[in-house]
């Protein structure tokens, strides 16, 4: 556990940083979650330089004891770790150079000076080693999930930097509101919503094609179009019942949304709560799993939990889906203004090709990342998602400059054409949870440092 | 800096794919560009791209294509992507009679935000399914004439006509083009860009990997 000095050395910075948490984080809050990330990002860059001036001393840990992966993961992951820590050493290397050319306005420095002297004290007492840590965290969870009364707000801060897989599922339902914060209501509140969502499906969905209306089944049509070709890299979306499952949810949501209606793309959105849902029944890789293994009250309330909190995780984005998509035109144009505050180089770059950031960003906002980086990695990009609640839309422009600027040297060096190939196919084919923790810590310090200063984005 | 030899080109030609959700442009511009097709792809977002460059009447010819989500509700965002198109590419499943009773759609579409010159070509792709076929090739072919449209069938998957579609399409914008550059003694149409320095990285490389060639 972090003392309570370190905690304390980080108060006169985070000032700054609550800013962007007004009403779900106190000051210690939002200090142990950049804490936190600072951690994450310690044991990523081992003593290398970070963004500006930060400077993060070096520590002694292997590469594979940082994360905060729970064991499960561990276990999963462990081999493919250590075959990578190499190249994620030379991306990050690449990184660092890139910005640190870049950084170099004097508000930024400011900021980051502040962390740099909190960054190194932190970094001292956190050598003592992050398995601690990790059994910390988990001790954390199962106290915050024993009361009689979850504290959402305490819940995000800890769900932010990873959720152990284990615990996934009952605090995804808890971020998104599906599940009620008191214990005693719980069950019967899921028992209540199990039984109305099998409700809409009767409704709406098992009914003939000659009760629906032409809009209706052109939409259905259009579904079952896409369902087949949901994440069909992993074997297991491709068994019939599971997108039968898929079909109903996605039928069922659009039905009752009649303002967007299905989009292309609501699809991929759907997948992470399956898995999430379907692994508290179903043991191992999501690739043996067997969706007949279980009995089909199970299959109706996972397809539930699936649905609402796919309804929850939609209602806060409803302008993303509807004509014309401005919710994400916006977003496109908030990502193309803030990568041109903090990476000059590339944003001159990629205009002087005449690439537009709807030419890639509009699939990364429409699917949010799923189709970008690796399926397993998926959950715990969203347990950071559900853990920004109502603030997601606005973090995910940071999320996805920060991921953009990994490649921050490599784009400048390609011309238009080549550019839109490398944005649409990206490299992360050999990802880990570390290269993901990289993208997630920087989101998080340039959220800091800009949110304290609107005017950086108004224009 | 040169360009590289094989960025050498004479025209590029700005081409569109549209046409209904699943009726396979994106394994057509893969079949034409990579000579890949893939049973697992995913539904196509917005717009995706790819480029290849050919020799087209003697002449090379970068063809750079953007192929767009089939959905109706992403025409607001693709149609953006017609302006500046010399030719547009409009498929149907010639095993779904909806997906070519769309065509009609898909034309005024065109006429609405492309430019009123651009060359169209119809296509009845998935000609492998025999068995499932559901729109007659007379009927289509009827129906091009009438429109003005030239018309082939072909298969992505079993590589049948791709190449001679592109080829098709991209002579006829050339032999227009040509035509027009003789008649306004300009040599060159707008859509030529020149003079640009390539460094070219691993991007060819990264797009193989891609595909479901490796799971």
């Amino acid at each position: 556990m972090m003392s309570n000095s370190t905690n304390n050395s980080n108060s006169n910075s985070s000032h700054r940083e609550d800013d962007r948490k007004e009403s779900n984080s106190t000051l210690t809050g939002v200090d142990s979650r950049f804490n936190q990330t600072l951690r994450n990002v310690q044991g990523l860059l081992k003593g290398r330089s970070f963004p500006g001036k930060v400077l993060i001393t070096r520590r002694s840990d292997p590469i594979s004891d940082s994360g905060l992966r729970s064991p499960d993961i561990d276990r999963s992951f462990s081999d493919k770790d250590a075959g990578t820590s190499e190249q994620l050493d030379d991306s990050v290397e690449d990184e660092i150079q890139s910005n640190s050319k870049t950084n170099s306005s004097s508000t930024k420095s400011r900021s980051l000076t502040v962390n740099t002297e909190s960054t190194s004290k932190e970094s001292q007492k956190s050598t003592m080693g992050a398995r601690a840590t990790d059994s910390a965290r988990l001790t954390k969870f199962t106290k915050a999930l024993s009361g009689p009364t979850v504290i959402l707000d305490k819940m995000r801060e800890l769900a932010w930097s990873g959720v152990p897989s284990y615990l996934r599922p009952t605090v995804w339902r808890l971020l998104l509101g599906y599940a009620p914060p008191n214990s005693d209501r719980r069950e019967g509140v899921l028992r209540r919503k199990r039984v109305e969502y099998l409700d809409c499906v009767a409704q709406y969905y098992d009914v003939p094609d000659t009760e629906r209306t032409d809009e209706e089944v052109t939409m259905l049509r259009q579904i079952a179009v896409d369902c087949p070709r949901t994440v069909p890299d992993v074997s297991f979306f491709q068994q019939a019942e599971v997108q039968k499952s898929l079909e109903r949810i996605l039928y069922t949501w659009a039905i009752r949304h009649p303002a967007s209606g299905y989009v292309q793309g609501i699809n991929d959105l759907a997948t992470p709560f399956l898995v999430v849902f379907l692994s508290e029944y179903l043991e191992g890789s999501v690739d043996n799993w067997s969706i007949l293994d279980l009995p089909l009250e199970k299959i109706s309330n996972i397809e539930a939990d699936c649905y609402w909190c796919l309804s929850k995780l939609l209602d806060g984005m409803q302008d993303h889906y509807t004509f014309a998509q401005p919710g994400i035109q916006r977003l496109v144009f908030k990502l193309k203004e803030l990568v041109r505050r903090i990476d000059e180089p590339v944003s001159r770059h990629m205009e002087e090709q005449g690439l537009e950031f709807l030419q890639f960003a509009f699939r990364w906002f429409n699917c949010l990342l799923i189709r970008e980086i690796p399926f397993n990695l998926v959950t715990r990009l969203w347990d950071t998602y559900l853990a920004e609640g109502d603030a997601l839309p606005d973090f995910l422009v940071y999320i996805f400059a920060s991921f953009l600027l990994t490649w921050s040297d490599k784009l400048q060096k390609l011309d238009f054409q080549e550019m839109v190939m490398f944005l649409q196919h990206l490299p992360t084919q050999n990802w880990t949870h570390l290269e993901l923790e990289m993208v997630l810590s920087r989101a998080y310090m340039w959220h800091t440092m800009f949110n304290s200063s609107p005017s950086h984005l108004a224009s | 800096m040169a360009r590289r030899p094989d960025e050498e080109y004479d025209y590029l030609f700005k081409v569109v794919l549209i046409g209904d959700s699943g009726v396979g442009k994106s394994n057509l511009l893969s079949r034409f560009t990579r000579n890949e097709f893939c049973l697992e792809s995913k539904s196509t977002i917005g717009v995706e791209f790819a480029t290849r460059t050919l020799q087209v009447e003697g002449r090379t010819v970068k063809a750079q294509i953007w192929d767009t989500a089939g959905q109706e509700r992403y025409r607001a965002i693709t149609s953006a992507y017609y302006r500046g198109a010399l030719g547009a590419l409009l498929v149907y499943d010639v095993t779904k009679p909806t997906t070519f009773e769309n065509v009609s759609r898909w034309l005024k579409e065109l006429r609405d935000h492309a430019d009123a010159n651009i060359v169209i070509m119809l296509i009845g792709n998935k000609t492998d399914l025999k068995h499932l076929r559901a729109v007659a090739t007379e009927d289509a072919q009827g129906f091009a004439e009438k429109e003005g449209l030239s018309f082939i069938e072909t298969s992505a998957l079993e590589a049948i006509n791709v190449e001679k579609a592109f080829q098709t399409i991209l002579s006829e914008i050339y032999r227009i083009i040509s035509k027009k550059s003789l008649s306004s003694d300009e040599p060159a149409p707008a859509s030529i860009k020149e003079g640009k320095t390539l460094v070219v990285g691993g991007s060819e490389v990264n797009a193989k990997k891609t595909c479901c060639a490796t799971s």
